[in-house]
């Protein structure tokens, strides 16, 4: 090139020499003057110069150009290296600055392209690792912070990347927990919700719609497990209260089953329900065990055996009932509270207010007692029939020697004669078992220290009526063979007299005899009231009568025998009721327990009338009948202290006990009473 | 839904009412009763009346609140006084906390807490009146009082010596209280006028039932049932008409002498903590047909039912009277005695 360079500069030497020879020969022919000649040729030279300047600056222009196009390079490259954290790669050493400087910038370019090349590929990867983060953290934690998407490019260092790249693996491994966690749940609450038969879609899609979405990426966050796990909690708080009540149900029904021997057909449509009796809460997994229907199903069928057994027991209660009126009736006792009574059990049975067994109980005590007693009695019970039957046979005897017409022969008449042969015999042997009867009942009565009754009449008060009776009878007869011995000397001396003789006064027997209507249907009647009642004219009873009643009286006031009510009582019921009414008027309304005697009294003079109280208390009615009349004074102080007492008034005792007591209204207890009295005796 | 009712039971004064007098219900039968022995006496009695006696639920240790100031800690088994605390007034109740420590309610108005091994005492606190009766509960860690003032209160029993801090809480309630009952978190109070309030502990903010005592006079006692499956229906917690129904009362103490009836309060019950059946004490003197010299004052079964202590002691009912010294028998209790009784129907309930 140098050489060619010299060439074309010769070149242009012999061009500007024949140029400038041209110049000298037009100038000749034009005759230029040498300053104009001058003068051009200085123009010239300084138009020469001003072209090489100008090049001089351009050449010198590009030299700055390239120095700072390579500085920035290798500045560029530096910063490179030091972001991705490796060593500069190329080192500024001068013996490699030997070649000029396009060199120098060609060695330069490639390394920097390369490098420029891995830091693009560096940012990608960073690019990538932090989206990836971001997503998760989002996922993680949507409310919380969520990092930038902006890489900071100043580190762009292995050892951040790898930074990163952990952070990215501990995120995922979270996710991975959250997400099993949630498997978890999701499982257990289906479980639950299968357990106790409630949807599960829409229970899941309550606590977060993604969850029910299987294609969807499941919400992992907080809220979301958090949720889960209330629901959960809830859902076995639901479990474990149905199962309880299951439970309770099931052993109901097992208790119910076992006590009606239900057949087994029946128990096994509930098998699933008693299998689970002593199951624990994680054992209870079968699928709508505990669901709404499941239980009220159960619970339909408890309260159908339930009902099934209240009308057994009532049933039950019933026949007992039956057969305890019957062995009564058999045994001829009489209990007067036992009229309503099954009424009365029936209907609390039904109320509810009285367990069936607890009656059913006490009817089998009470069956047992009247076994026994009726087992004791069979003795007497016995006697009495023959008793009985002989006064029946007595009394058919008595109507059949008032009949005129006796012997007059007709068809059977010689059957009834033995009859009444027979059965004069009988009532001869009267007297005697009654005295052998009134000795077994006395004796029983001694042994026991209890009245033996006969359907509810005192069976010594119906002999004793009967033997009255019977001697008034006899009286009677005694009376009338008198009288007929007086008409007969009457009759005697009228014939003397008139020589006619009239007949015997038949219509006076007949009248006066009365009907000692025994037997028939009302045994008891007769004895006990119809003699004293139904008599149509008892003149013969008016001599007996007042000491009879009498007795009576006393008898029914001290043994509490009421077996003559039905005859003559109602007046007698009446002056009770009376009494017991006008002594609870006396007595006052006053609260149950509360204490007679005003409570400010208490300190100086407990014993006294609390002693009161409790005999009162234990008076029998009948006591209280006969001592309320007599005894006036004591019915008169409860008035008479109420009155006299100030209103209320303060009990103060070194402000240890201060009650305001109104009289009427307060009531205490023993402790009370006693603390009072401990107090005031200190 | 409820959980298995619960049923608690009262007893009461029998009322001076001739027309009620009828006992054929009663399953007193003194004829055909076996009579059984009384137990063997504790030495060491306190000196006047015993207002409540107590086995601890962890041994044979007995506690014992007296009329006579004191309240003392006995050894069943081996027949000793272990420890004796005496107060300003008479002791009305008293109750365990631990083995070593109880807690008592005074006349004095004040609620104390004893530590038996050093003989140390605290003061809780106090009420307006005196303190009737005395429960510790475990389920919620608290003491809690009735009064005659007619409060309840609750207290923290590490609070002791500060009332500020011991109290938890105060409670009116619509009378007296006369008696206390607790099980698990329910606490049934029973007052004079016959109310009877059910509270939950965790609540007690108001009663969770308010009710009338089912019987006709004064609750002197009422006790609720140690578990959950009633076998002797009563009265229960469950509102439901189901359990409603099932309750009942039933007389007993009564006595049938010459056409007479004498009715006896009903002082004390205590269901055994196996069988759940239950003994009641009354003015008679007679626990489950055996005789003691006076009133029974206060049962208890100790924790395998196997012991029962019976305090013989006159309760007051008659006012200011001679009356038997009092005494406490602790006796041997048959399982016979115990076991529930078969029901009338074939099959005994599982």
């Amino acid at each position: 090139m140098a050489h060619i360079s010299t060439d074309q500069l010769l070149q242009l030497e012999t061009t500007c020499g024949s140029f400038l020879y041209e110049l000298q020969i037009i100038w000749d022919e034009v005759g230029e003057t040498d300053t104009e000649r001058d003068k051009m040729l200085l123009e010239l030279e300084q138009e020469c110069l001003e072209v090489y300047r100008r090049k001089v600056d351009q050449a010198n222009r590009y030299r700055a150009q390239l120095r700072q196009t390579i500085a920035d390079s290798e500045a560029e490259l530096a910063a490179i290296c030091s972001a991705m954290g490796e060593p500069p790669v190329h080192t500024k050493q001068p013996i490699q600055r030997v070649g000029n400087l396009k060199e120098e910038l060609n060695s330069i370019a490639p390394q920097l392209e390369e490098m420029r090349k891995r830091k693009g590929e560096r940012l990608k990867q960073f690019l990538e690792v932090m989206e990836q983060i971001r997503n998760i953290s989002v996922e993680v934690m949507p409310t919380e912070y969520i990092p930038s998407r902006h890489v900071d490019e100043s580190d762009l260092s292995i050892r951040k990347l790898e930074e990163l790249y952990r952070q990215l693996e501990s995120l995922q491994k979270e996710k991975n927990d959250r997400l099993k966690q949630i498997m978890d749940h999701l499982s257990t609450l289906n479980e639950l919700c299968s357990v106790l038969g409630v949807a599960f879609k829409e229970t899941v899609r309550e606590i977060h719609p993604t969850l029910d979405d299987a294609e969807a990426s499941k919400s992992i966050s907080n809220v979301t497990i958090e949720r889960l796990a209330t629901a959960i909690g809830r859902l076995r708080e639901i479990k474990i209260e149905r199962m309880q009540k299951l439970q309770d149900l099931a052993s109901t029904m097992l208790e119910l089953w076992n006590l009606m021997d239900t057949p087994i057909e029946e128990q096994q449509l509930f098998q699933n329900v008693t299998c689970n009796i002593a199951a624990s809460e994680e054992e209870i997994t079968e699928s709508n065990t505990l669901s709404v229907d499941f239980l009220s199903y159960v619970e339909e069928e408890v309260l159908r055996l339930e009902q099934l057994k209240v009308s057994k027991m009532k049933e039950l209660v019933l026949k007992k009932k039956t057969e305890l009126e019957e062995l009564r009736r058999q045994g001829h006792l009489v209990v007067e509270e036992a009229e309503n009574e099954p009424e009365i059990a029936i209907s609390a049975i039904e109320s509810g207010a009285i367990d069936a067994s607890l009656v059913l109980n006490q009817i089998e005590g009470q069956i047992a007692e009247v076994k026994e007693e009726a087992f004791s009695r069979k003795d007497i019970l016995e006697r009495v029939e023959k008793w009985l039957t002989a006064c029946e046979e007595e009394a058919w005897l008595e109507e059949y020697n008032r009949d005129e017409n006796r012997y007059n022969a007709g068809r059977g008449a010689h059957l009834t004669l033995k009859r009444a042969e027979k059965a004069r015999a009988l009532t001869n042997k009267i007297p005697g078992m009654v005295d052998t009867l009134v000795a077994k009942i006395t004796q029983w009565e001694k042994e026991r220290g209890i009245g033996f009754t006969y359907d509810g009449v005192r069976l010594l008060t119906m002999l004793g009526e009967y033997t009255i009776v019977r001697q008034e009878k006899e009286q009677e007869r005694k009376r009338q063979r008198d009288q007929k011995k007086l008409q007969g000397q009457l009759i005697a001396e009228q014939e003397a007299l008139y020589g006619s003789k009239p007949s015997p006064s038949k219509p006076q027997s007949a009248k006066k005899v009365p009907r000692t209507s025994t037997g028939g249907s009302n045994r008891r009647l007769s004895f006990g009231g119809a003699a004293t009642l139904q008599t149509p004219k008892p003149d013969y009873m008016h001599s007996a009568k007042s000491t009879r009643t009498a007795k009576k009286l006393d008898d029914l006031a001290l043994t509490g025998s009421r077996g003559l009510d039905i005859a003559g009582l109602p007046v007698k019921k009446l002056s009770y009721n009376d009494a017991i009414t006008k002594h609870q008027e006396v007595g006052m309304p006053r609260k149950p327990f509360a204490s007679i005697v005003p409570v400010n009294t208490i300190p100086s003079a407990p014993s006294m009338p609390v002693i009161a109280s409790t005999l009162e208390e234990n008076q029998a009615p009948n006591k209280m009948l006969l001592l309320t009349p007599k005894n006036p004074a004591t019915a008169a102080a409860v008035p008479m202290r109420v009155a006299s007492t100030p209103a209320p008034t303060c009990l103060v005792n070194d402000g240890k006990l201060s009650v305001v007591a109104s009289v009427e209204e307060t009531e205490y207890s023993f402790e009370e009473r006693r603390l009072a009295f401990y107090v005031g005796g200190r | 839904m409820s959980r298995p009712s619960l049923p608690f039971r009262f007893s009461s004064v029998p009322p001076p009412d001739p027309q009620t007098a009828s006992s054929r219900l009663a399953p007193v039968d003194m004829s055909t009763a076996t009579m059984l022995s009384g137990g063997r006496e504790l030495s060491q009695p306190p000196s006047d009346g015993i207002s409540n006696l107590r086995f601890s639920s962890h041994s044979d240790l007995l506690l014992v609140s007296s009329w006579d100031r004191t309240i003392r800690l006995y050894d069943v088994g081996e027949n000793t006084l272990k420890a004796e605390f005496v107060h300003a007034g008479p002791v009305l109740d008293c109750c365990f906390h631990d083995d070593s420590s109880g807690f008592s309610a005074g006349a004095d108005h004040s609620v104390r807490r004893h530590i038996f091994g050093s003989g140390k005492e605290d003061i809780l606190g106090h009420h307006d009146a005196p303190v009737r009766c005395v429960e510790y509960s475990y389920a919620a860690g608290q003491v809690i009082t009735g009064s005659w003032d007619k409060t309840l209160k609750c207290w923290d029993p590490r609070g002791a010596n500060s009332s500020d801090r011991a109290l938890i809480g105060t409670y009116v309630q619509p009378e007296r209280v006369y008696s206390l009952s607790l099980v698990g978190y329910r606490l049934v109070v029973a007052t004079a006028g016959r109310h009877v309030n059910v509270y939950d502990l965790r609540n007690m903010s108001q009663p969770e039932q308010r009710r009338e005592s089912s019987l006709k006079y004064q609750t002197r006692c009422v006790r609720c049932y140690p578990n959950g499956t009633g076998r002797v229906a009563m009265e229960f917690f469950d509102l439901s008409e189901a359990a409603q129904a099932k309750k009942y009362a039933f007389k007993c103490h009564r006595k049938s002498e010459a056409g007479r009836d004498t009715v006896y309060p009903v002082n004390a019950m205590a269901f055994h903590p196996i069988y759940g059946t239950f003994a009641t004490g009354g003015c008679d003197g007679y626990v489950n047909y055996s005789k003691y010299p006076t009133s029974i004052a206060a049962l208890s079964f100790n924790r395998d039912g196997r012991l029962l202590a019976v305090a013989s002691s006159y309760t007051f009912e008659e006012g200011e009277i001679p009356h038997e010294p009092d005494a406490i028998f602790v006796r041997n209790v048959n399982e016979v005695e115990v076991k529930p009784k078969p029901k009338a129907l074939p099959g005994p309930p599982p």
